[in-house]
Formats: C-alpha cells, sequence, structure tokens
C-alpha cells in the first residue's frame, strides 16, 4: 500500500484536474477520500482534526482486527497524476468555457470551444456536448410521453461524439478523460463490451476518475466478466473492487476490502457509508445504526444513502429517530428521492399508507429507475390489500433489478395473499434462489408449501430444514419442522426437532406457548418410548406452567408413578442401570 | 402501471398522419364540387379514399411507413398517375416549416369537415361526414394537435423535417403504376368502378361499401370481429394471392430468419420512427399471435423477438408485448423465457390488457390473476408436465370460484378436462375432488373417467348458459371424444343396481358432433355479439383461436408486383377463422370416430372434406392429421407403393410440423412394410425411433406409447420370439389397463391372443381372443371385432378338424363386414383362413368345389402381392399347390410352387429395395 502522503499528494493534483474538466462529482469524490485520509495527529492543531475526531469511536468499537497484509504491489504504478497541460494559447476560450459550463450553459461552452485544439479543451468540448444531450434527453422524456409510456429518449449528440472519439482513439491522441467519455458514449449506445475495453483503458492511464471506475462497475454484472478485466495495481482499484464486489453481492469481501481501505482513509464518510451498506445486507442492523449515527454527526447535511437508515430505523420501529432524520433531510433537500423515500418510510412506521405511497411515489417522480421505492411502495400497497397495485410495484422493482430478492419475494406474498400458492411459489424459488441465506426467505416458502391449498408438506418439511440452517433468527423453522413431522406422524423426528427447539429456546431465554408445546410433547413421547425419568423431568417442567398442560403433566406423572410402584417394568430398570 | 397510470388509446400527431391528412384534404377540398380537380373519374376518386381508408385500418406492422415507403405504397396502390399527388405532398410537406404553419394548416383540415349542423347539404358538395371513419380520423388528428404543447408543436415540426429528408434517397425503384397485374382479380375491380355513387355525398363511406358486399354476399366478412375493432375496421382485406404470399413468406422465415427483419426501419428513433395508432399496433400483435397459435413454426423466434423488443422500447405501457413473447418462446418450445414472460405479463396487466380493456372504474379492481393460472396450467400441459399443469389449473378453478368468474371457470374446467383426456393420470382424486365437483362433497370418490366426465358436464353447462358458443362447441366435441372411447355408468351407486348397458353408444357421439356444428347457423344468424369472449379465447383453448377479422393490408414495400390493393377480398366464407377450425376438427373427429367403429369409407370421406374444405383455416397439426389419415387409408387399401407417394407429398406440405404427425406416418409405414417385407431389424430399429418419440414423463404421450408398444410386440412375434413378445403385450396390457385406454386394449388382447396362436398354444389364446371380442362389442369396434372373430376362427382351426365347420360360420359371419371395411390384409386373411377351413374340413371334397378354395386363394395372394406381405403370401401359394396337387393339375401346381419359392425366398433374405 502506497503511503498516506503519496495518496494525498495524488489526490490534491487530481482534483484540480478533475476540476478543470469539469468532472465535478469525481472531483467531490476525490476530495472526500482526501480529507478521509488520517492527519498526523503531532503535525496539526486540534482544529484540523476537528472533523475526523468522532469517527475514531466507531472505529474502536467496529474494527475488530486491524488489517496490515498489503496486496502484491503493483508492476504498472502511477504514481503522481502526470498530465500534460494545455499551453495557454486557447487558455481564455478555455476559462469563458468553463465559466459557461459551471453555470449549465452546455452548449455555449461547447461552441466556445469550437475551434480550439488543445487536449483540455477539446475534452471540455465534447463533455459539454454531452451534458447539453443529456439535459435535452432528460426534458424530451417528459415531452414526448407517449400513449403507451415513455418513448425512449436519447441524447442525440452521442453519434457525432462517437465518431469524433473514435477517430481519436484510432489516432491515438485522445487521453483518457476523452477515454472515459467515449467509454460513457459507447455505454449509452449499447455497445457494453467496447465501452468496458475503453473505460479500462482510461482508468489504468488515469486512475483518480471515479467516474470512470463506477462506469466500468456498472458494466461489470458477473463475477466472471470482472475478474477478466485487466487492472493496474493501485490504490483505487481497491476501491473499485470493494464497490463491484458489494454490487455483486459478495458483501464479505466487500467488508473485507473497505475496511483494509479504512487503514489510510480512516476517515473517509464515503467508506464508512459502504460498510453500512455491506452491513445492511448482512442485516447487520446495530452496527449500521451505530455507523449512520456517526455519519451524521460529521457531515449533518448529508442525504446520500440516508434511505438505507431510514430502513434501518424502520425495521427497529424508532418511529422518532426516523421522524427527526425525515425532519433533517427535508430541511436540507426536500426533492431528492432519498428525501420522500425516508418520509414515505416515516408514515409507512405510522401506518398512514396512503400517505406513504404518495411520498414513494414522488421519489419515482424524480428518479424512475429508483429501485428500493418500488419495493418499498408494493410493500405499502400489499399493507393496503391493493394486491394488484403491489403486484406491478414489485415487478417494475424486478425489471429494474432482476436480482432484487425482496422485490421477487414480495411478489410471492402478494400472489399467496390472493389465494394463489402455487402460483407464488414460482416467486419465492426465484427469491431463495437469489438469497439462499436468509431463512425468513425459505420460512416464507415453507409456509406456501404449507397452505391448505396445497399441502405440500414434504417439500414444506424441505424448506424449514434450509431455514433452519441458515440461522433462523425467529426460530420459526424449527418448531414448524416439530410440528410437520409430527403431523405426518414421524415421531422421532418430531422429537428430535422439539428438543432442538427448547434448547435453543433455553439458551436464548425465551418462553412462550411454543416452550409449553415441545415440553408436552416430549413429556408424552418420552413416556410413550418408556423413557420414563426423562418424561418425568418435562412434566416437572411443565409444572411451572398454568393452563390444561399443566394437568397433563399431572396426570402423565400420576400414570408414571403408578407404574412406577407397581415396579412390574423390569426393562426399565435395566434401562437406567449405571454403565 | 399504479403510480402514473396512463390512459391507453391516445392518439398522437405524427408526419405520417400529417400527409394522410394532406392526402385528405385531396381528397376532399373544401368547398369544391363534384369531382375536385386532380381526379379523372369518381372510381378514382373513391380509389384514394379507399386508400386513406385502409392506411388508417392497416395492423400489418408496429410502425408507421417513412415517407419513400408511404410514397411508393401509393404509387403501388394508386393506379393513376401519380405524380401530381406526390409533388402535391412533398411540397405541401415541405412548406411546414414554423409552427404557425402547422396551426393554419390544421385549421384549415377543420374546413374540409362538414359541420354537426349541415343537416342541408347541397347536392353534390363534397364533405367529410364527422363521423365517417375518414372523419373521425381526421377529427383526432385535430384535437391531438390542438393538444399539442408548444415543444409538443416544435417535436412534430423537427419529426416532419426528419421524414421529409429521408425521402428521396433510399426510394426503391418504383414499379410502374400498375392497374393492369391484377388480372385475377379484374372482376371485382370492374365492379367496384362500375359502382353507384351518383349521390356523393360523402357520408360514411364504409356504409356503401357494406351494404354492397352486403347485397353480393349476405353476409359481412368482418362482423364478427371484436367490437372496438369492427368499429374502426372495414371490409377492404388483401388479395387472397397476397395473403398466400405472405403466409408462404412466412414460412421460410421459420427456417431463415425473418425476412421482415430487413425491412425493418431502424431502431433509432432519431430516424423518426413513431408507432401506429394503439389498435392498429394491437391488432398487428393479435394477428401474430393468431399465426403463432395456428402454425408456431412459421413465425422465427429471433425475428419476431426482435419486432417485440423494438415495440417494447417504443411503447414500454404496452404489456401485451410480454404475451406475444409468452406465445413465441412456447411455440418454440423456450420452457423458461415463456414461463418467465408469462408471469411478466400477469404481473403488469393483472389478466385486465387487451383491446377490450375499460379501465376498471366499478368492476372489481382485483384483478383476473386467475387467467394467469389458466394460462399457466396450459402451457405447463403443452411443455408435457402433466402433474404441475393440473396443480395449477386446479388453484385456477378454485381462484375463479372465489372471484366468480364463470367465464374462466368454464375455460378451466374444459382445459382440465382436455388435459385428463390427453394424458394418463391414475389418481386425480386428490386435488381435483377437494376443490371442484358437486359430488365429492358427498363424499364418494369418482373414478378420473367419471371425474371427467362431471368436469366436461361442468363446463359445458357454464358455457352454455355464458353463451361462450366456441366453447360450447369444443365442449361438445370433447365430450363426442368421451363417448367414443368411455362407456357410461351412472356415476352415483347406491341402491338396487340398475340396469346399465356396458357398451358406448355412438349415437351420443354423433349428437354432440352435431350439436358442436350448430356453431356455424349461430355464427350465420347472430352477427357481432360474438365479441365478449374473443379477448379470453386465444390462449385459453389451444383449439380455439379468436375471432380475428382484422385485415392484412399488406403494405410493405417489398411486394412491388403484389396486385391491387383495392380488391375486395372475396373471402370465399364469412365464418371466422375459429370457427371454421373448429368445425374442421368436428370433421376430424368423426373420421376418428367412424375409423373406429370400423367404416373406411366414412372415415376416408371425412377425412377428404377436413383436407379439402378446412386446410387453410385448420391449425397446421390438424391438417396433417387429415393428410395423415388419408395416408393410412391408402396404404391399407391401396399398398405402400400409393401411401408413400402420397407421404411425399404431405411431407413437403408439412415441413415445419414433420416432427409429429408426418413423421409419425411415416414410422408407421416403414415399420409395417418392414413387417410385411420381413426386415426385422430395420422393423425394430423403426419402432425403437417410435418409441424415442414420446415424452419420458409417465402418463404423458399415451398414445404414443401404446403404439410404440405394440409395434414392439408385433415385431417380437415376426422374429418368433413368442415369450419376449407375450411379456411385452402383457406389461403393455397393464399399461393400458392403469390408464383406462379400453379401446387400445381392445387390440393389445387380440395381439396376445395373436401371440399364443402363433406359438401353438391355441388354447391359452381362445380366452384372450374373446376377451377382446368383448372389449370390441363394448365400444362398437366392429372392424376390430371381425379380425378378433377370425383369430378366433383360427384358434378354433388349430384345436382340429373337427371345429373348422365352427370356425367357418365364425369366419362368414364376419365376412360381410370384412369385405365392405377391411383392408387388403385383413381380406386376404380372411380368404385364406376361409381356404384353410374348407381344406381341412374332413366333409369338404377337394376335387368337387376346389373353385370356391382356388378363387378365394387367388384373390387373397393377389391383394399380398400389392402388399408385399411376402409370409402370407407364400402362405396362400402354398395352400394353392396343396390343391392343384390334389386335383392333379401340375401345371399350375409348379408354378404356384414356383411363387411360393419366390416368396419364401425373399421372407428369408430381407434385402433393402430401394424405396
Amino acid at each position: 500500500m502506497s503511503s498516506k502522503e503519496s495518496c494525498r499528494s495524488e489526490l490534491r493534483i487530481a482534483i484540480r484536474q478533475l476540476n478543470d474538466r469539469c468532472l465535478c462529482s469525481a472531483s467531490k469524490w476525490a476530495a472526500e477520500q482526501l480529507t478521509g485520509i488520517e492527519q498526523d495527529p503531532a503535525k496539526f492543531t486540534p482544529s484540523n482534526t476537528r472533523f475526523q475526531r468522532g469517527s475514531s469511536s466507531i472505529q474502536r468499537r467496529y474494527r475488530t482486527k486491524d488489517i496490515t497484509t498489503t496486496p502484491v504491489s503493483g508492476v504498472s504504478y502511477v504514481t503522481t497524476p502526470v498530465m500534460v497541460e494545455d499551453d495557454l494559447v486557447d487558455g481564455d476560450f478555455y476559462l469563458l468555457a468553463k465559466s459557461y459550463f459551471d453555470c449549465r450553459e452546455y452548449k455555449r461552452a461547447a461552441h466556445v470551444l469550437r475551434d480550439q485544439t488543445g487536449r483540455k479543451s477539446l475534452f471540455l468540448r465534447c463533455y459539454a456536448l454531452y451534458m447539453a444531450g443529456e439535459k435535452r434527453k432528460e426534458e424530451e422524456m417528459i415531452e414526448l410521453e407517449g400513449p403507451l409510456g415513455k418513448s425512449d429518449a436519447i441524447n442525440q449528440e452521442l453519434v457525432s461524439l462517437e465518431r469524433e472519439l473514435s477517430t481519436l482513439r484510432k489516432n491515438g491522441t485522445i487521453d483518457p478523460f476523452g477515454l472515459y467519455l467515449y467509454g460513457l458514449v459507447l455505454k449509452q449506445k449499447g455497445s457494453e463490451s467496447l465501452s468496458r475495453t475503453v473505460l479500462e483503458e482510461s482508468v489504468n492511464n488515469y486512475p483518480w476518475n471515479w467516474n470512470a471506475w463506477s462506469e466500468l462497475q456498472s458494466l461489470c454484472t458477473t463475477i466472471d466478466i470482472l475478474n477478466s478485466l485487466n487492472l493496474n495495481n493501485h490504490w483505487m482499484k481497491d476501491f473499485f473492487l470493494a464497490s463491484a464486489y458489494q454490487e455483486l453481492r459478495m458483501h464479505n469481501e466487500s467488508l473485507a476490502k473497505y475496511q483494509y481501505l479504512q487503514g489510510i482513509f480512516g476517515y473517509s464518510n464515503y467508506i464508512q457509508a459502504q460498510v453500512a451498506k455491506a452491513q445492511y445486507s448482512l442485516r447487520e442492523f446495530d452496527q449500521v445504526e451505530a455507523i449512520f449515527e456517526e455519519l451524521l454527526r460529521n457531515d449533518p447535511y448529508r442525504v446520500d444513502d440516508m434511505d438505507m437508515y431510514s430502513n434501518v430505523l424502520y425495521a427497529k420501529e424508532s418511529a422518532s429517530a426516523l421522524s427527526h432524520l425525515a425532519h433533517r433531510v427535508f430541511m436540507t433537500d426536500k426533492y431528492r428521492p432519498e428525501s420522500c423515500c425516508i418520509i414515505g418510510n416515516y408514515y409507512s412506521l405510522k401506518g398512514m399508507h396512503e400517505k406513504s405511497v404518495v411520498y414513494f411515489r414522488r421519489a419515482l417522480k424524480l428518479n424512475k429507475n429508483y429501485l428500493s421505492a418500488w419495493t418499498l411502495m408494493g410493500h405499502e400497497f400489499v399493507e393496503m390489500k391493493n394486491t394488484p397495485a403491489a403486484v406491478d410495484a414489485y415487478r417494475r422493482a424486478v425489471d429494474i433489478d432482476p436480482c432484487d430478492y425482496r422485490a421477487w419475494y414480495g411478489l410471492g406474498q402478494a400472489y399467496e395473499m390472493m389465494g394463489m400458492p402455487f402460483y407464488a411459489l414460482h416467486y419465492f424459488r426465484k427469491s431463495v434462489f437469489l438469497q439462499p441465506n436468509d431463512s425468513r426467505l425459505w420460512i416464507a416458502m415453507g409456509q406456501c408449501y404449507e397452505t391448505e391449498q396445497l399441502r405440500m408438506l414434504d417439500d414444506a418439511i424441505k424448506c424449514y430444514k434450509r431455514a433452519a440452517d441458515c440461522n433462523d433468527g425467529e426460530a420459526i423453522a424449527l418448531h414448524q419442522l416439530a410440528k410437520l413431522h409430527s403431523d405426518l406422524g414421524r415421531l422421532d423426528e418430531a422429537a428430535f426437532y422439539y428438543k432442538k427447539d427448547l434448547e435453543r429456546m433455553e439458551d436464548e431465554d425465551r418462553e412462550g406457548p411454543n416452550m409449553v408445546e415441545a415440553l408436552v410433547y416430549l413429556a408424552t413421547y418420552c413416556r410413550g418410548q418408556k423413557r420414563d425419568e426423562e418424561a418425568e423431568v418435562y412434566c416437572t417442567r411443565l409444572l411451572d406452567y398454568t393452563g390444561p398442560e399443566r394437568e397433563t403433566a399431572k396426570s402423565l406423572l400420576r400414570g408414571m408413578g403408578m407404574e412406577s410402584t407397581q415396579s412390574g417394568h423390569p426393562g426399565m430398570d435395566i434401562e437406567h442401570l449405571p454403565p | 402501471m399504479v403510480g402514473i397510470f396512463i390512459q391507453p388509446g391516445a392518439f398522437a400527431i405524427t408526419p405520417h398522419k400529417v400527409s394522410v391528412c394532406i392526402l385528405l384534404k385531396i381528397y376532399a377540398p373544401p368547398g369544391l364540387r363534384a369531382v375536385p380537380y386532380p381526379f379523372i373519374s369518381i372510381a378514382q376518386h373513391n380509389r384514394l379514399g379507399l386508400f386513406l381508408l385502409a392506411l388508417t385500418k392497416s395492423c400489418d406492422d408496429i410502425v408507421e411507413p417513412k415517407l419513400d415507403e408511404f410514397i411508393h405504397q401509393f404509387r403501388v396502390a394508386g393506379g393513376f398517375s401519380s405524380h401530381w399527388y406526390i409533388n402535391h405532398l412533398t411540397s405541401s410537406l415541405s412548406s411546414l416549416l414554423s409552427p404557425d404553419d402547422l396551426f393554419n394548416f390544421f385549421a384549415e383540415m377543420r374546413g374540409i369537415l362538414a359541420g354537426p349542423d349541415s343537416g342541408v347539404v347541397e347536392d353534390d358538395q363534397l364533405m367529410l361526414d364527422l363521423n365517417s371513419n375518414l372523419g373521425i380520423f381526421l377529427r383526432r388528428c385535430v384535437l391531438a394537435f390542438n393538444l399539442l404543447s408548444f415543444e409538443g408543436v416544435c417535436h412534430l415540426l423537427t419529426n416532419i423535417e426528419i421524414y421529409r429528408k429521408e425521402a428521396p434517397s433510399s426510394c426503391p425503384p418504383y414499379e410502374q403504376p400498375c392497374l393492369d397485374d391484377s388480372s385475377s382479380n379484374l372482376e371485382t375491380c370492374s365492379e367496384y368502378e362500375n359502382m353507384d355513387l351518383e349521390n356523393f355525398v360523402y357520408e360514411k363511406v364504409s356504409e356503401e361499401i357494406e351494404a354492397r358486399k352486403e347485397a353480393s354476399e349476405k353476409v359481412p366478412f368482418h362482423l364478427h370481429a371484436p367490437k372496438t375493432l369492427l368499429d374502426l375496421v372495414d371490409d377492404i382485406d388483401v388479395p387472397a394471392d397476397l395473403v398466400s404470399k405472405h403466409s408462404e413468406k412466412g414460412r421460410q422465415a421459420g427456417s431463415y430468419g425473418d425476412p421482415t427483419n430487413n425491412m425493418l426501419p431502424d431502431t433509432d428513433p432519431s430516424s423518426g420512427t413513431f408507432l401506429r395508432t394503439n389498435w392498429q399496433v394491437q391488432g398487428y400483435l393479435q394477428e401474430q399471435a393468431d399465426t403463432i397459435e395456428k402454425d408456431g413454426s412459421s413465425v422465427s423466434l429471433n425475428g419476431f423477438e426482435i419486432i417485440l423488443q423494438q415495440l417494447q422500447k417504443m411503447a414500454p405501457e404496452l404489456h401485451r408485448v410480454h404475451f406475444l413473447r409468452y406465445l413465441n418462446s412456447q411455440s418454440h418450445d423456450d420452457y423458461i423465457a415463456a414461463l418467465e414472460n408469462l408471469h411478466c405479463y400477469f404481473d403488469y396487466s393483472a389478466g385486465t390488457e387487451g383491446f377490450d380493456f375499460v379501465p376498471p372504474v366499478s368492476s372489481n379492481s382485483y384483478g383476473k390473476y386467475e387467467i394467469a393460472l389458466l394460462c399457466l396450467g396450459m402451457m405447463q400441459f403443452h411443455f408435457g408436465h402433466p402433474k404441475l399443469a393440473l396443480e395449477v389449473l386446479t388453484e385456477a378453478v378454485r381462484v375463479s370460484q372465489q372471484q366468480s368468474n364463470d367465464t374462466c371457470l368454464a375455460y378451466t374446467l374444459a382445459a382440465i378436462s382436455n388435459l385428463l383426456f390427453e394424458n394418463g393420470i391414475s389418481s386425480t382424486s386428490k386435488m381435483l375432488g377437494l376443490s371442484y365437483s358437486p359430488l365429492t362433497s358427498v363424499g364418494i370418490t369418482l373414478s378420473v373417467q367419471q371425474q371427467l366426465f362431471v368436469l366436461l358436464r361442468g363446463s359445458l353447462k357454464r358455457a352454455e348458459s355464458l353463451k361462450l358458443k366456441r366453447l360450447v362447441a369444443s365442449n361438445h366435441l370433447a365430450m363426442a371424444k368421451f363417448d367414443l372411447t368411455h362407456v357410461q355408468r351412472p356415476l352415483l351407486s347406491f341402491g338396487p343396481k340398475a340396469f346399465m348397458k356396458l357398451r358406448t353408444c355412438p349415437v351420443d357421439v354423433c349428437k354432440e358432433i352435431r350439436l358442436s356444428y350448430h356453431l356455424i347457423s349461430d355464427f350465420g344468424s347472430e352477427g357481432s355479439a360474438m365479441t365478449v369472449d374473443g379477448a379470453f379465447s386465444t390462449a385459453w383453448l389451444k383449439n380455439l383461436q379468436k375471432p380475428m377479422g382484422s385485415l392484412v393490408l399488406s403494405l410493405e414495400s417489398g411486394s412491388s408486383n403484389s396486385s391491387n390493393v383495392f380488391q375486395f377480398c372475396a373471402q370465399p366464407t364469412s365464418i371466422p377463422g375459429s370457427v371454421l377450425q373448429l368445425l374442421g376438427s368436428s370433421y376430424l373427429l368423426r373420421a376418428t370416430a367412424w375409423e373406429l367403429y370400423g367404416s373406411a369409407p366414412l372415415s376416408r370421406m371425412n377425412a377428404l372434406v377436413h383436407a379439402t374444405c378446412f386446410a387453410d383455416a385448420s391449425s397446421s397439426s390438424d391438417a396433417a392429421l387429415a393428410y395423415v389419415k388419408l395416408i393410412q387409408h391408402l396404404a391399407v387399401f391401396k399398398g405402400y407403393r400409393g401411401a408413400f407417394s402420397a407421404l411425399k407429398i404431405a411431407e413437403e406440405k408439412f415441413l415445419s410440423v414433420s416432427k409429429s404427425q408426418i413423421l409419425l406416418c411415416k414410422l408407421q409405414l416403414l415399420h409395417d412394410c418392414a413387417l410385411h417385407r420381413g426386415q426385422l431389424k430395420l422393423a425394430q430399429q423403426v419402432c425403437d425411433e417410435l418409441r424415442v418419440l414420446a415424452s419420458p414423463v409417465t402418463g404423458v404421450d399415451m398414445q404414443l406409447k401404446t403404439e410404440a408398444g405394440l409395434r414392439h410386440a408385433r415385431t417380437l412375434l415376426a422374429a418368433s420370439q413368442f415369450r419376449e413378445a407375450a411379456s411385452v403385450a402383457h406389461s403393455l396390457f397393464c399399461m393400458c389397463y392403469g390408464y383406462n385406454l379400453q379401446v387400445e386394449n381392445a387390440s393389445v388382447l387380440l395381439l396376445l391372443a395373436e401371440i399364443h396362436k402363433k406359438s401353438g398354444n391355441a388354447v391359452v389364446g381362445l380366452p384372450y381372443a374373446l376377451a377382446s371380442l368383448s372389449f370390441c362389442q363394448s365400444f362398437n369396434l366392429d372392424l376390430l371385432k371381425a379380425s378378433a372373430t377370425l383369430t378366433l376362427a383360427e384358434l378354433w382351426l388349430s384345436l382340429g378338424s373337427s371345429h373348422a365347420t365352427r370356425a367357418l360360420n365364425l369366419i362368414h359371419g364376419a365376412f360381410p363386414m370384412i369385405l365392405g371395411h377391411g383392408g387388403l390384409e385383413l381380406c386376404s386373411r380372411a380368404y385364406i383362413i376361409e381356404a384353410k377351413c374348407y381344406l381341412s374340413d374332413p366333409n369338404f371334397n377337394v376335387s368337387e368345389n376346389y373353385e370356391v378354395v382356388i378363387d378365394s386363394l387367388r384373390q387373397a395372394s393377389d391383394e399380398l402381392q400389392l402388399l408385399e406381405y411376402h409370409e402370407m403370401a407364400a402362405e396362400a401359394f402354398y395352400l394353392m399347390a396343396m390343391v392343384y396337387d390334389k386335383l392333379g393339375q401340375l401345371e399350375k401346381r409348379e408354378e404356384a410352387a414356383a411363387s411360393f419359392k419366390k416368396h419364401i425366398l425373399a421372407l428369408n433374405n430381407p434385402q433393402d429395395k430401394d424405396d
């Protein structure tokens, strides 16, 4: 790993270069990482480290192990951003164009640069054209809404841009930024593999452009594609890999990468948020909550990723915290899809589903491909018993991302609600295929098999078994397994699972009807198997409870007592002889 | 979509529509009288009107034509010197330069519409009636323009510019305007030109046409189209030759990829492609769906997929695309894609999308997911998963009962009975009994057949009360099929046993078939009320198709030498295709029924009727089946040579479906032929191939499996491996019994008798023969009964000469049936056995009555030589030689012996002849 100092100087230069090219979000990202690098406390006054103090506590809490291993050092390492800067001949025009660009007057910017030949100017002109096209595209999307849905508006500049950039690439006069733009254009035109190659070239020559990395990442839809990339070793690659792993649902790998990166960028909000994301996928809600609390303390006006925080708060049912969050993001920027989503979550938690749908809808109006809003809206419709609408919403989520197991699960649930369990199975199958380690999904599928219309108990048992194997948090699976086996007359298996369930409840200190049920069954079972001593243990435990079970236990005990007084049971004696 | 619901059917103004408007202005210029300037005659004027009408109605494609294509169409269709029009069109288009021009243009367009109060129209003033089709079109255009925002007007302007610029470059070389190449349709053409149009007020062009048609044909063709379509579509259709060309093209596409592909405009929207109106697109999809269902392999998988992709891109809210995808992938056996698309379609549409979809205002908004279940069930059935299909359909029954969707219930029940009929399912009581059946509630378990019967009755009753005519008809057909092969027993059997006649009832079969035939008269008298169930029926019953009266006005630029577009389509019939198809299958069923009952001429006649009258309307598999029946008839009555040459013709005709029916028939013929010639290895090989055709899933393809088993046993028998043959036949019997294939049982039993006879265990064979006889009796299988009688006679005969008279009596009893309806083989067998009986009868004096014997034998040997059935021919000649020997006619004896030797040699040295 390169030193903190070199990272810092690389980033400083890179930010300037990115800014010159108006790649704002990339430079924002780079700047965030720059301040995320841990400062040497000896050299700086406390005021410098003011922003960084808070995060150390969370690191103390959750950084379990400090990863010090370094990856294999790179063969071809680009250390500092080396770019041939343009001479000052066309500098004035460039300055004007950049000002236009910053004011979002893209076409004017491009026009000013029409005759300029410097690389920087050339890139800026192309980029301005691209942005102009994008802006127009957005407008047209609304203008051209056809009778059967939005017709697909496209960026009108793509064709000419592609032509120009490809000639540049052939001439070899293209710089990494041009390559990035070329890759972007190609991706939009649908030639993905070429786009991947071009972007690969771009990041290998200039690794500090996070935009290029993230475009590349969106093109890596499978692990095979990811592995086939030929990337130079650079610390930016680690960021890339971490994010790619996350998208490919390899959460643990991604988490490991991020933890490694935290060695340098110890105070990076970005990394923290990503870690939170991974933890969220691993359903470690407490950790996620702590991370987000920390993040908000350091960066109170942050809206990015806050929808995930709201999901966590929703899951933990902390309404007041959720309302605080909603208020905060609302004041910061109400027209962000994330904000609407958070408010929707809040209303949903309050049980006001109509209102929550309104906000999810608004989120979708702002971003039609906002995946989680579709899914969440589906949940709301389910709550409102409007199943067709729910099905529609879920299906849209699935069409945006076919790997969204929540939406598949929602679809299954919706169909099950409509009394179509067999039809629903298709969807449950999809969802467990995508998330085979989630016990809730297996349990839902098992319940579906168990419905009175289907009664496919053997299949249900298989599902519950899988659920039990994936560490079922709510311990439904074991109980169901026991019950199903006893229904099917497989007494031994039933006893096995009841016992397991009982042990588990003891471990977790849980009481309840399930406990009583297990005890009653085990008592009668042992009694039936002539293992009276065991039966007695269960019966005595039952005596602690009230209700009819207590009576059952008493009568069982009485029966055993009578038998033992008659002492006509040599078999039992033999059984209990000490070995 | 839930979130942002868009009213379907909105109408967008596009450059193409603008050019149609320009032509409309030429057609009906404001304030002019009589025949306006450029037209030479009234006929020409009418022609333009028809062209415009056709343009607004055609659903042959999803995107609007570009200007060059449009001009080309116009030239081809025009039939008059069209330069003036085209110049006018292009110049008008290019004069639309600013938003204001557009405003003025549409303001002028309003002028050619007759005002609502223009009751008093001067005699020859040209006005478009507000409510005529073109009037409505124009009004919609004007309205759509008025609704446009300024941005919309700007877009229209840019699009017109693009549209105009594209025109000249890629123009294909134009044909001469072709008035003269429509020789075949000249008559109708001239008829049209003489049309009486004195009264020149343009009141409803369509009405005129319709009236005219009605006068000539009594029933207008499109009366059965779905109502929405009907309102918009008129009676112009493609000339027949065009249609055939179209379908031919489709067939080619199957193998080479879709040629329409090449004509597809760029998917790049910047090149200005626009979807046609909503119902035109829907009509296109409907047509494609019909084609796929009729003959799936005629649509190329990828070619159509590309069109669908384009469509989805242009209209993401048109969910029917997913359904078409489902159909497409199903017809190409892509299970996973079919499943995905089916689910996708119903997730989006909730079963409530289609032509006739009215956004749910008051009706239940819960969707019609039971239709999804029905479709899924049929899909599973199609892919050969009867168990899964049954589960799904059971769920469909339950849900449609919950939603009280009786229509769906009726179809579902029909689907289930179809499933039960096609597949052997040994026990259904678990699932079906629980959910549907009035009887199970009493606690009585029904056999599968009884359940099938109950289901059919249930479906029929519902269909009748809901007036689902097609379903009624097809249910009657199913009923007939059921009656054909099942003995009816009372469903409830408590109390003293009622008298039961354990026989099938041919009268019932005829009655059911006749009832289904009533469908045609219903359609004749009823008109367009028949549309309600149209939307459902497409996917529902495989054999039922939607009444699709819509038109293919084939307007693509490729069909340059196609004749005049303005022919009225002289359709030979006014019955919708789906009805015709049903009728066709009723004929096929008749053929099958007579085949079973043993009347060869009637069976052949019905197959012939189907092949000649219903070949176009029926699905390709039905048509193939009719051919197969005819070929089989040929083979049985005329020998193999003719059959094989007929087969060759059929194979060419049904290239795409060669997999199923025709291939099966070919294998059967080959097997028979090989057995007769004694080529046992070949026979076994063919038999194995036959067996491979059947699905490995138990309970599926039962007919095919039985067939393969029978043939296997027969091959073993021919190889004199009696024990193996018997065991194969025995297990076959067990299988048939398990799956209640009683008719097949009769022939299996007969085969067992045959095996025992050949192995010399006549005593063991007798009970089998008798059992077979009784099966034949109860199922009225007369021909099979005759052949069983023959076997019985042989068995008696082999018990000793004392039984010869009894055998002879049996044969003579069966002779009328055999000679009247039996094939070559059966007849000759009967002759030989008769001769044998005479010869072994001690009271029979050969020298006195030798003519009787010799005649029979000669007849038999002639027929057997035709069949190349060496074994039996040898037997006949042997007997002949013996008789001659006894008579002392040595010369003739030698002749017969030589023939005997020839056949024995041929039998023992089977050599593959070329054939």
